[in-house]
């Protein structure tokens, strides 16, 4: 593949141009309720070529070999018109020429398990989730994703790196008269198929919540001190403040860049957040990003002092900044942007119970639901909560959406647990999906967070 | 093609090929800045084979290992799907233009040039940081299967938008322009987003509580998401619908009419048979506030015991590689019918209210039921029939089932927006939350 990749880069004309390719084999298992609604493994492949001329960058990505020459016309076309009407030509910072071949280890190569075990393992959590007379329905699926990307850059890097990805999640869908609730369940990882083995507990507590909710009060809107679990603090982590880390997200709008200025205190004293891809066996891991740029642990909130940001190699010499490694794309259908590994809000001293005395009233806020920023501004959902009141958890709630501001939330963390948990499954839909979008967080208390109730 | 048919209808009692073909750019200014342009030619091919009413599924890039595409979907059959539907016969569907020849004059050079003369029109209006938008592209779909099918239809868009952000945010006004071929926006399109944020430019604290809301039709997406989901034949079959056994019923005000039109080929997307052959036809949902039909794709359909819908599209909420989708019944061509009032007269008739010109976590809450619960991004606040600012940190609560009675009044045209065609509706008594 490599001499095929040459073959192509060498008909480019440029100052710099980089050619991935990929196979991507994907399994996927998915039940409906009882029912079986999908079961097959396919593989798919393509292209994407990057081309870098004075100051004018484009990518084109295409499916079929045959196409090369129309994808490196188009390219090129695209990148002049760029060079002709841009306002700060591309520059690219300067990295290392990587010639690495690189496979992580896996405990159990799910590649290596039958079909007919990933169907009766995905069957077995289904029909615990299903075993309720208030449970309606199911969605669980099984879904395995390896990706063989082979990069090449007219720089002399030549990477090739194998990213799995495996999981069993879902939605489980409780129902008594009209009123439906659903809960989401999850198992999942980029470290081997041995992670969706023994996890019964947990489909099993998640359907328990599930027609627990349905009993549950909707929670009233208004503005509240709250501990949010792990899962709801990594969703804050990566949502209101990962993605103002992201250069791209910020570069070209002038008031965002000058509050992510690096020194600027965004955050409470007690608030250290920091991207880091090379953890192993996280669902975020990776050894090289898509621009073949050697992907580092950084720091990017220290004590709530902003201390870093991530970078593609364009932004990185933009920016005047290191490069980091953090350039991804989700597949061969994309060029790489800037997407955060691994980020989480570093531990803090406290014990749960030491933040539920010091919450005394207020709600224990757990497990996201979806979040989406605008800007400075965030909307959570989560999938369940409990009321507190002096300190002692109590009678569930439902319907619960967050939302705020960024800085004004970075500021009021007011404690931080010491019972940091990462994710298992990702998902985030930054133009692109990224399925390895790893974060995680401690418990920790928010004070005054508005909610909006239904 | 058809060797690949021959192939595997050895193997099987029914087979059906999709292909797709296409070609996509997107060109992005972000403060006058030409910040990117990107390039997608693609193809592939999904095949469907129904043996013993179990159904095998498989896809490919490679178009010359058809041998691989027919193993895989051979493999997928003993998996044991159960699939109690037959792929439909060809059929005569109504002839529509959904394929513009002009989009070929659209070429990356013309855009950028329309993006930079939007820019020379805008300079001096606003404040605002000012980001476009253009997407262009072209597709040809093929669908043949073993009933005798062998359809093709060829698509062409384009769409620009134009998004004015407010000072530290990412949230402003947007809106978009869509055809099947280029077309240059007219000073009112640009006019009407800068008054709109203008209008909005003083930041307000508000005091929260029940008040008139207008939703524009970027924002309408949010509560037809929940519609689409309980008017499925896949919410049904699941009993995951709230209205099930309500067909016939007035569940909402009737002002509200809401069509799926796949025949329209005013607007780019037009199709005349769905991602399974169903031929397509134009179909009410909510016909004045009632409930008129449920949408089917071929396997929802069976399962029901009904006749599909042509609402079988291979397409996601979230992004997705279109070959490798399975068709899911999905309304793709939806449109609220306008109503009577214009914009301006929709907001002059607001005492003290909102107007929700973008949302935030839309996706998140109970979609089943019908609950939303959403950040305003941004929502624009209303005095005295005038808008006075924009709303700091608000949130809005509902459900469809009630919010969707209190319509008080439907704007007289619709405009392109995530998920259809809608115009700016003002409902009564939403719930909002802020700081105060």
């Amino acid at each position: 593949m490599v001499e095929k990749l040459w073959s192509i880069l060498n008909k480019v004309t440029a100052e710099y141009a980089d050619i991935r390719h990929e196979t991507k084999n994907e399994t996927r298992i998915a039940l409906n309720g009882k029912e079986l609604t999908e079961l097959g493994s396919n593989a798919t492949d393509g292209y994407v070529l990057r081309v870098l001329h004075k100051g004018g960058f484009s990518s084109v990505a295409f499916t079929t070999y045959d196409d090369h020459e129309k994808a490196i016309a188009t390219a090129t076309e695209n990148a002049h018109l760029m060079s002709r009407f841009t306002t700060q030509p591309v520059v690219f910072a300067t990295t290392q020429v990587v010639k690495d071949h690189y496979v992580p280890l896996l405990d159990e190569d799910p590649r290596k398990v039958t079909m007919d075990e990933k169907l009766q393992l995905t069957r077995k959590y289904n029909a615990i989730a299903l075993d309720h007379d208030k449970i309606a329905t199911t969605n669980i699926a099984y879904v395995e994703t390896t990706r063989e990307k082979n990069f090449v850059s007219t720089e002399g890097s030549e990477i090739h790196e194998e990213l799995m990805t495996a999981r069993i999640s879902g939605l489980i869908t409780s129902r008594e008269g009209n009123l439906i609730q659903n809960i989401r369940v999850a198992a999942g990882g980029s470290h081997g198929f041995a992670i969706l083995r023994d996890r019964e507990d947990d489909f099993e507590r998640k359907m328990r919540i599930a027609v627990e909710l349905l009993t549950a009060q909707p929670i009233k809107g208004g503005r509240s001190n709250v501990i949010v679990n792990q899962s709801m603090g990594g969703v804050f982590t990566h949502e209101a403040f990962g993605h103002f880390s992201e250069a791209d997200i910020i570069e070209n709008n002038r008031s965002m860049r000058q509050k992510m200025q690096i020194g600027a205190m965004l955050g409470s004293e007690i608030v250290s957040i920091t991207d880091d891809p090379t953890l192993p066996n996280q669902l975020g891991h990776y050894r090289y990003d898509d621009e073949g740029v050697a992907a580092c642990r950084s720091s990017l909130l220290k004590d709530g002092m902003l201390v870093g940001r991530l970078h593609s190699r364009r932004t990185a010499a933009a920016f005047q900044e290191p490069v980091n490694g953090h350039c991804v794309a989700e597949d061969y259908r994309y060029g790489p942007i800037i997407r955060m590994g691994t980020i989480f809000i570093e531990p803090g001293k406290d014990t749960f119970d030491g933040l539920l005395d010091r919450l005394g009233d207020g709600f224990y806020i757990l497990d996201a639901k979806g979040g989406q920023t605008s800007g400075e501004n965030f909307t959570f959902g989560a999938q369940y909560g409990y009321e507190v009141k002096n300190g002692k958890v109590g009678a569930m709630v439902r319907d619960i959406n967050i939302s705020g501001n960024l800085y004004n939330t970075l500021k009021n963390i007011v404690a931080v647990g010491d019972d940091l948990r990462l994710g298992q499954v990702g998902g985030c839909g930054k133009g692109q999906m990224n399925i390895r979008s790893c974060h995680g967080s401690p418990h920790l208390i928010i004070s005054n967070l508005v909610i909006g109730g239904v | 093609m058809e060797n690949l048919m021959a192939f595997a209808k050895k193997e099987s009692d029914q087979v059906e090929l999709y292909s797709l073909e296409q070609t996509a750019n997107r060109i992005e200014f972000e403060a006058a800045k030409l910040n990117d342009i990107q390039s997608t030619i693609e193809s592939g091919v999904t095949m469907r084979l129904i043996k013993d009413h179990k159904l095998g599924f498989a896809y490919t890039r490679n178009l010359q290992d058809g041998e691989s595409l027919v193993r895989n979907a051979l493999a997928s059959l003993k998996g044991g799907v159960e699939a109690r539907f037959d792929f439909p016969a060809s059929v005569n569907p109504p002839g529509i233009r959904a394929y513009d020849e002009r989009i070929k004059e659209a070429r990356n050079t013309v855009i950028v040039d329309e993006c930079r003369r939007i820019y020379s029109r805008l300079e001096g209006k606003t404040k605002g940081q000012i980001d476009v938008t253009a997407l262009t592209g072209a597709n040809r779909i093929g669908i043949m299967n073993s009933a005798g099918a062998d359809l093709s239809a060829m698509n062409s868009y384009y769409s620009i938008t134009v998004n004015i952000l407010y000072p530290g945010t990412a949230t402003g006004i947007h809106r978009t322009l869509v055809s099947k071929a280029f077309q240059s926006v007219d000073d009112g399109f640009l006019e009407g987003i800068v008054e709109l944020y203008n209008s909005g430019a003083k930041e307000l604290n508000v005091r929260g509580g029940k008040m008139p809301a207008v939703f524009m039709p970027e924002s309408m997406y949010a509560l037809i998401w929940r519609l689409q989901s309980a008017t499925s034949g896949e919410s049904l079959y699941h009993k995951q619908s709230p209205l099930a056994g309500r067909l016939g019923e007035t569940i909402f005000e009737e002002k509200l009419t809401i069509v799926n039109d796949p025949l329209d080929d005013t607007k780019p997307g037009a199709r005349i048979f769905d991602d399974e052959g169903v031929t397509c036809t134009k179909f009410p949902i909510i016909d004045r506030g009632v409930l008129k039909n449920f949408y089917y794709d071929l396997c929802y359909a069976s399962k029901m015991g009904t006749a599909p819908t042509g609402h079988g599209f291979k397409t996601s909420r979230w992004s997705g590689e279109t070959i490798s989708m399975r068709p899911s019944c999905a309304l793709e061509h939806l449109t609220i019918e306008p109503g009577d009032t214009e914009f301006w007269q929709l907001v002059r008739s607001v005492e003290r209210g909102i107007i929700v010109c973008g949302t935030l976590g839309a996706h998140s809450g109970n979609i089943p039921n019908g609950d939303f619960s959403i950040g305003l991004s941004p929502g624009l606040f209303v005095e005295k029939g005038a808008i006075v600012g924009r709303i700091k940190d608000a949130m809005i609560a509902g459900n469809i089932y009630e919010v969707l009675k209190r319509v008080r009044g439907i704007e007289n045209r619709v405009h392109p927006a995530y998920t259809g065609y809608y115009p700016a509706v003002l409902f009564d008594d939403i719930s909002v939350a802020t700081e105060n």
